[in-house]
């Protein structure tokens, strides 16, 4: 469901944030104090409209699958997910991924998707779904390294005009491939180099 | 957020008596108010009471009273459309200084056309062209002919269009485009055209008065002005007469192209014709109207909504909202004049194309002309009116019935069209299959592609279920009478059709990938090898299918001596199948270059943190492995083909040379087709420019890290061309 605003990602030209990729703290959603960080960082952010109902239908249900990037005491990032049957498939969701302007391309997205991806996989999710705007060339490239396709168009999805991607992530069976690798990084994946992320939402 | 807490409420709460109202049989009214304020005192900040069915839906249909970005109802001016007619928003006459009034008139028609515009493309009618008072409102205007004749045709039109997508079913994700309640669009649809005609005559009486030289004048005198300014007449009387003449024949081409079987496409030639010089009347007339708003000639119009620049009296797009979908109000900008005139101009050459086609009864000649229509991106209103032509009454253009349709493009004779094999269920549920391919090749690339991927389970399902009849009935060939024989040959010929149509749907499932952008670099290799093993198969039927023709010629017993030479050449490949080879050849040279890259590790290197390329293989290409399309398609066979890949060996054996070779041979064969022709062309010249980057590849040296190989599109739609960069 996330779409980002219309002022184009651009911010070649917005000053850069000087700190250390281990400054950046991550914690998990721990109660209704966070709620207000979530949804200002979102309403900030992305262009769709969402009620406080969205909000709590996601981090009530789903606590464990929210997370929130602080720096220094200060919220600049966050990532809201749900999973679920659908279609007969048990299936994890992106609903909203944000990472504030001075804070893109340092790979605080993709550290936070990744542990929602991580539970979501650890909770027996077969794969994990989101939309991203068709324009949104610095989300869908993220996602596209951890493993996601662009699964399907959605014509015009979101309220301001611009089509969608489905992206999916389908996780290995293990029926498939029984002596997969168990080092190519499944496991732990808390440090990816920070070369290789990119501007957000 | 669960609602256990009410629940343990109900015990605490004794409802008062003796203020309970009865209502009927075991049912009373009781005031709950304590029962909710009970509940609440149980609830922390944040949880909620609801239904089991509560979802992520209800959840985001849920609107925040007050919140601009969701209540609509607080963006607007006006509480109805009645107290923004009391605050004189939308005045008839619009002034009473009718130079004035005619200038506003005009602005009225050209902001309605930018917003009809805006509709097609997608957004609501209540907010487009409904936002136009004089519109909501048709017994207001009846004193004002100009504009009530002009908000007649308006709403006819709408109601035509309308209904033309809403009969097509091509709008399933632009369904904003159909919802019409609360807007007055059940007029008197015949008559909206006499009154035009009216308005126009008188139009253009005033135009010939204000023209005629002084000594005749006298003889027209009766005629009054279109309004007081005698400089600006001539050029009024024209602004207005384009504008007039358009609507007039744009209602006119909705109802030739609604005339069943295609009937009315010529004389709709004729009306587009007319419009479209309308419409450039009317972009002529732009200087003018802006020499009179302004006084001078100003370019700055670009993103005005219309001709004269000026701001047009009468709308509110607010007014509307409250009948907007039960979503947040949607963003509308109205397109400017200029693009909206582009748009039609636009959609009557998209809709002069349809007319133009010569409902060939051939399939392929159909789902040939239907591709290369979608190529120019036509938007809905125009794929509408093609699917409508194409099938009407479970019909192809509403005369040919679908198994006759089959049986032609199964290269059986014309007589078995009346066999009562056609009568089979399997047979039956084959036309449901090419009917609805037909109405899914009209809609928008995105719906075609997820439709595409769905329809090939049915086409292959087909196949079994009508290989099993055909088993069944005839399977014991031992003594077939002369009847049985028949049949036994349409199911041959049908069959193979089928499995050739399946792989044909297949190829359009997999091209289409690449015009919505689905793939990533790194999965073309993969993509071009699946293009490769369906293309194989496609170019297999066709062939198969190319030599029963000729088969079936002969047994007509008609051009015996032609059919002779036909199979004294049949040691040569047909052209259309030459043509799927040049296809195959360089879908296999970009897998096998792309592979070799890969191997060599010169791009493409993957993270894989939670998947590998097996998964997203799996993820693409599900809906044709589950298919079985083609048989024996694999991850491990694409793997195979693949992981040996060398650019050494590639140079040696070059896919490129070879779809070059074949380009250039077959392209005499297809001398009357322009499409084919350009088609090559284009094929010819990928191969070309990737023959070139494999050479240079391999001679500056395979390992160089300074060498950048990208892949861009700027030949062909979907076959890549590798651009090679020193960086």
């Amino acid at each position: 469901m996330e779409s980002k605003k219309n002022e184009e990602e651009e911010e070649h030209g917005t000053e850069k944030l000087e700190f250390e990729a281990s400054e950046i703290e991550y914690v998990s959603y721990g109660g209704e104090h966070h709620l207000p960080l979530v949804m200002s960082l979102v309403d900030q952010e992305l262009s769709e409209p969402y009620s406080i109902f969205t909000y709590r239908y996601f981090v009530y249900l789903w606590p464990q699958l929210s997370f929130l990037a602080f720096h220094r005491g200060k919220c600049v990032g966050t990532v809201v997910c749900k999973m679920g049957e659908h279609r007969n498939t048990f299936r994890g969701y992106i609903a909203m991924l944000v990472v504030i302007k001075p804070y893109r391309g340092r790979g605080i997205a993709t550290e936070l998707v990744t542990r929602s991806i991580q539970v979501m996989m650890e909770s027996g999710c077969e794969e994990v779904t989101l939309e991203a705007e068709v324009t949104n060339k610095g989300a869908l490239a993220l996602y596209g390294r951890l493993g996601f396709i662009r699964a399907k168009r959605l014509f015009r999805y979101y309220l301001n005009g611009v089509d969608a991607f489905r992206l999916k992530l389908l996780f290995p069976r293990q029926d498939l491939h029984p002596l997969a690798d168990k080092d190519d990084g499944h496991g732990h994946t808390d440090h990816i180099p920070s070369e290789r992320c990119c501007e957000l939402h | 957020m669960e609602g256990q807490a009410a629940g343990e409420a109900v015990m605490d709460v004794s409802l008062p008596e003796g203020n309970s109202i009865t209502s009927g049989e075991n049912t009373v009214w009781a005031d709950i108010s304590p029962l909710l304020d009970a509940a609440c005192r149980d609830l922390e900040d944040g949880e909620l009471i609801h239904g089991e069915n509560f979802n992520l839906f209800a959840a985001m249909s849920a609107l925040e009273i007050m919140d601009p970005k969701m209540d609509s109802g607080i963006v607007c001016k006006y509480y109805s459309v009645n107290e923004a007619i009391e605050n004189g928003a939308a005045p008839v006459p619009i002034s009473l200084d009718k130079s004035v009034d005619v200038r506003c008139t005009i602005d009225i028609m050209d902001h309605l056309l930018a917003c009809e515009a805006t509709w097609h493309k997608g957004h609501s009618l209540a907010q487009t062209v409904f936002s136009c008072i004089y519109l909501l409102r048709p017994e207001r205007t009846s004193s004002h002919a100009l504009l009530h004749s002009f908000c007649r045709v308006m709403r006819a039109t709408c109601k035509a269009v309308v209904s033309v997508v809403s009969d097509a079913r091509t709008h399933e994700e632009e369904d904003l485009f159909t919802m019409t309640y609360g807007l007055p669009l059940n007029g008197d649809d015949d008559k909206c055209l006499t009154m035009l005609n009216a308005v126009e005559e008188t139009t253009c009486r005033q135009l010939r008065a204000c023209k005629a030289p002084s000594s005749k004048k006298r003889v027209i005198e009766d005629i009054e002005p279109l309004q007081t300014n005698l400089e600006l007449e001539e050029g009024y009387c024209r602004a207005l007469l384009c504008r007039l003449r358009f609507r007039k024949h744009f209602y006119h081409v909705l109802a030739c192209l609604r005339r069943p079987q295609g009937r009315g496409l010529e004389l709709a030639r004729k009306h587009i014709a007319s419009c479209i010089s309308e419409l450039e009347c009317a972009l002529s007339s732009s200087e003018f109207l802006r020499s009179v708003a302004f006084g001078t000639y100003d370019d700055q119009i670009e993103d005005k909504t219309t001709a004269s620049g000026c701001e047009p009296i009468g709308f509110d797009a607010s007014l509307n909202c409250r009948l907007s979908a039960p979503t947040p109000p949607r963003a509308i900008k109205i397109l400017s004049w200029k693009k909206a005139v582009e748009y039609f101009i636009k959609l009557l050459h998209d809709l002069d194309v349809i007319c133009s086609y010569s409902l060939d009864p051939s399939l392929e000649s159909v789902l040939h002309f239907v591709v290369q229509f979608q190529k120019s991106q036509p938007d809905l209103v125009a794929r509408a009116h093609l699917q409508r032509l194409l099938v009407q009454d479970g019909k192809l253009y509403g005369q040919d019935p679908v198994f006759a349709v089959i049986t032609r493009a199964a290269a059986l004779p014309e007589a078995t069209k009346n066999h009562d094999i056609q009568k089979n269920e399997f047979i039956v549920q084959l036309g449901q299959l090419v009917l609805n391919l037909l109405k899914i090749l009209c809609t928008n690339s995105a719906w075609k592609r997820r439709k595409l991927g769905k329809i090939i389970q049915d086409w292959r399902v087909i196949y079994l279920q009508l290989e099993l009849a055909f088993k069944k009935e005839f399977g014991e060939n031992a003594s077939v009478s002369n009847d049985e024989n028949v049949c036994v040959k349409i199911f041959q010929h049908i069959l193979l059709w089928v499995e050739e149509q399946t792989y044909w749907i297949a190829s359009q499932f997999l091209i289409l990938g690449f015009e919505l952008e689905l793939y990533s670099p790194s999965e073309y290799c993969m993509v071009y090898w699946y293009i490769y093993v369906v293309s194989i198969k496609l170019a297999e039927k066709t062939h198969l299918k190319t030599a029963v023709t000729c088969g079936t010629g002969k047994r007509k017993g008609k051009k015996k001596r032609d059919c002779l030479k036909d199979v004294a050449r049949d040691y040569r490949i047909p052209p259309a199948v030459l043509f799927l080879q040049c296809q195959i050849c360089l879908a296999e040279g970009l897998t096998m270059m792309l592979a070799a890259l890969r191997n060599e590790h010169m791009m493409f290197q993957s993270l894989n943190i939670f998947n590998t390329e097996h998964e997203r293989f799996i993820q693409h290409f599900d809906l044709l492995q589950k298919a079985c399309i083609p048989d024996h398609a694999s991850y491990p066979s694409f793997n195979e083909s693949t992981n040996y890949a060398r650019l050494s060996n590639l140079v040696m054996y070059n896919y490129f040379k070879d779809a070059q070779r074949i380009a250039k041979e077959v392209k005499s064969s297809f001398s009357n087709d322009p499409d084919k022709l350009a088609e090559l062309r284009r094929l010819e010249q990928v191969a070309e420019h990737n023959n070139v980057a494999l050479n240079v590849i391999c001679r500056v040296g395979v390992g160089d890290p300074s060498l950048k190989v990208s892949f861009e599109f700027n030949h062909h739609p979907y076959f890549a061309t590798a651009v090679v960069k020193r960086s």
